[in-house]
């Protein structure tokens, strides 16, 4: 039952780590390198407001952290990624070098030390069939699925989200359409950019605000999306389970040290078998060839 | 006429007077360059930072260091050797401390580098360019001292006055002892960080504690920035444990605390946990961190009357930072300036050869207990501060840093949480 239970915590922590890199990529082809850096500027700037002004209130420190993180990504794209758009080597290293310069000048500004860290929104724990969980990681799975849901709801059923699905699917027919691929590409990067943050409001409580998390943060958010094929949403949730578990049992069944090298391992395999990813569309043809 | 040349000469020479150094007591003398290679964006380096300005303050407001007839003030030159960052290779700091030699002109090098990898790769270094180093912080592996004892000639330049991990084992046992005899403790859980010197720490423990009889039920090796701790905790309580013993210096060591605490796991928890050493580590965990037993290697790393300097220099501390000394490393840097100060004032100059055998034969009531190198460089360690330098073991109590350990210098016993009563 541990097995179990904290298997699908670790697999969802993992989808929300994920979701915004994945969002992205599939709407604008424009991996977001600086994915982890922004996850930690959100935590940062919740703390900030949380610690430099007394009694300023939790959720409200939360939304400005979230909405100054959607801003950041929005401008990156505007005024950087827009002059570079296409160029996936050097939109790669143009959003590592911004991820690099936002966690190193954090760093440099203050971020430094093990206490910076942000409250549970609820304490306590709870026994789940005899095993002890705590209430934080319960909202965690919780939230996890609610924000799935309101994804799939948006760009369904809503018209800017429908707009962000058609740049996805085919952009030059949608921009024949009148959806503009810049305005697109700079919604995507600003969700993007506040699902980075909205999971580090989720999940920081569980630990500390340092700079390293940053790093750790974009190394398994590509894992997944590797492993789930690049820009698909379903091949993230998948992938999530996948590498979710796998750690879980690792750590049951073999030594918890080996989890980073069994998560690293399902991306070896995966680009082995099938180059593209589970659910990836992006290179299925040269493989068929 | 002749009072006024009168005047104006006398005026004159008054003037002349003024402006000649030799009114001037130590700030006219060349300054003697302290090199601080330290990881100065991790708690290791900055408190060695703090520590060894502070110190340096102290000896220049009072005159400097006296050199045969004159006073010279001590210079800091601190560099980053980022030593502690991921990825970052040893090069780097050795690159660190090549510069603080060759541009800085650094006399003597104080502090790190803070991992043992550079710093034992860096004792070559020193021993090209004769330059005498005390190693305060981070360096805790016994080989750096096995290395000037194997080849003194090469390494007689290296100096460590804070702990090695072989003693800081030493401590834990005779504690875990004393809590065996206190509390009828005997069944021990191990979990460490997956980097060597946990690694070999959670090792040494499995042996040393099944060797006195205990029962390690495991040892979990976790990856660095793990955040869940849920499985190996329940193993832990489902399997009886009365002791969790740490050794970790990732920040999210803090996750493994929270969950401790939030599950209610009936056994104490233990060991050389690097989050849990700050003063703010209460307010950061919520005070989730209550009962927790750490290790900080040198007394006056947390407030303690060790001697009659250590609340001196504690409040000193408090008072040029805002916080209490904050952990590893702070109170053995601001010894190591007044070491050095000592030395050099018997040596009465600030030549290696001098200044070497000058600390070979040092004798001090420092901070910390009383400091004395052995044959290979080490200081010598002890439970108690008139024969040696005592460790800190603390137990975080109400929100205070309790010291516990050794019994000499403890200021209050160990406390157990509601739910192991």
């Amino acid at each position: 039952m541990e097995i179990l239970i904290y298997g699908i915590i670790n697999s969802v922590t993992l989808a929300l780590i994920s979701l915004g890199f994945t969002l992205v990529y599939s709407i604008s082809r424009l991996p977001n390198f600086a994915h982890g850096a922004l996850y930690i500027t959100t935590g940062y700037i919740t703390w900030l407001f949380l610690n430099k002004f007394e009694g300023f209130p939790y959720p409200f420190a939360i939304f400005i952290g979230i909405a100054i993180t959607c801003i950041i990504g929005a401008l990156i794209y505007r005024f950087i990624l827009i002059r570079i758009r296409g160029m996936e080597i050097s939109e790669i290293i143009a959003t590592y070098a911004i991820g690099l310069a936002i966690l190193e000048g954090l760093r440099w500004g203050g971020l430094r030390g093990m206490t910076f860290t942000l409250p549970v929104f609820y304490p306590g724990t709870i026994e789940i069939f005899g095993v002890s969980v705590d209430y934080q990681r319960i909202i965690i799975v919780i939230v996890g699925i609610c924000t799935f849901i309101l994804l799939y709801l948006f760009t369904h059923f809503n018209k800017i989200g429908l707009a962000l699905r058609g740049i996805a699917q085919d952009e030059r027919a949608a921009m024949m359409l009148g959806i503009d691929s810049d305005t697109t590409a700079i919604i995507s990067l600003a969700i993007g950019s506040g699902l980075a943050g909205f999971a580090a409001i989720l999940l920081l409580p569980l630990g500390n605000i340092i700079v390293e998390a940053g790093y750790n943060v974009l190394i398994f958010a590509i894992a997944v999306c590797v492993i789930g094929g690049l820009g698909s949403w379903g091949g993230t949730v998948l992938a999530s389970f996948i590498i979710g578990f796998a750690q879980i049992l690792t750590e049951a069944f073999l030594s918890t040290h080996y989890q980073m090298v069994v998560a690293l391992l399902a991306i070896i395999i995966t680009l082995l078998v099938k180059p593209s990813g589970i659910f990836g569309k992006q290179k299925e043809l040269e493989e068929r060839v | 006429m002749k009072k006024l040349i009168y005047f104006f000469l006398c005026m004159g020479v008054a003037i002349g007077f003024l402006l000649t150094p030799t009114g001037v007591s130590y700030s006219a003398e060349e300054p003697i360059i302290i090199g601080a290679p330290l990881a100065t964006a991790f708690l290791y380096g900055w408190d060695a930072e703090r520590g060894i300005k502070l110190a340096v303050e102290e000896i220049n407001a009072q005159g400097g260091v006296k050199v045969g007839a004159k006073k010279r003030p001590f210079k800091v030159e601190v560099i980053d050797t980022r030593d502690l960052e991921p990825g970052v290779p040893v090069s780097e700091a050795l690159l660190a401390v090549e510069k603080l030699i060759l541009e800085k002109k650094a006399d003597f090098i104080v502090g790190g580098p803070v991992r043992s990898e550079a710093a034992l790769a860096a004792m070559d270094l020193l021993s090209k360019h004769k330059k005498v180093s005390i190693v305060t912080t981070g360096t805790l592996t016994p080989l750096y001292n096995k290395r000037v004892a194997d080849n003194y000639d090469k390494y007689k330049y290296c100096f460590r006055n804070s702990n090695s991990s072989l003693n800081m084992m030493n401590e834990f046992i005779t504690l875990l002892e004393d809590m065996k005899k206190s509390f009828g403790f005997n069944k021990a859980f191990i979990m460490v960080q997956d980097v060597e010197h946990a690694r070999r720490g959670g090792e040494f423990m499995k042996k040393g504690l099944s060797d006195k009889g205990w029962q390690v039920i495991d040892m979990k090796i976790y990856p660095t920035g793990n955040t869940d701790y849920s499985l190996g905790l329940t193993e832990a309580k489902n399997k009886g444990a009365e002791i969790l013993f740490i050794w970790m210096d990732m920040p999210e060591s803090a996750v493994l605390l929270k969950q401790w605490s939030d599950m209610k796991i009936r056994a104490i928890p233990l060991g050389f946990v690097c989050a849990a050493e700050q003063p703010g580590f209460w307010k950061a965990t919520g005070g989730k961190g209550e009962y927790l037993i750490v290790n900080v290697c040198n007394g006056g790393n947390a407030p303690a009357k060790i001697t009659p300097w250590t609340m001196k220099f504690v409040e000193a501390y408090k008072k040029r930072w805002g916080l209490e000394p904050e952990g590893y490393g702070t109170s053995s840097s601001y010894m190591a300036v007044y070491q050095l100060k000592d030395a050099i004032e018997r040596a009465g100059s600030i030549d290696p050869e001098k200044v070497i055998k000058a600390l070979e034969t040092q004798d001090l009531m420092g901070v910390y207990g009383r400091m004395r190198f052995d044959k290979s460089h080490q200081i010598i360690p002890s439970f108690d501060p008139k024969e040696g330098a005592v460790t800190c073991i603390f137990q975080w109590q109400a929100g205070k840093r309790v010291q516990i350990f050794p019994p000499k210098v403890a200021e209050g016993k160990i406390m157990l949480p509601p739910w192991m009563k």
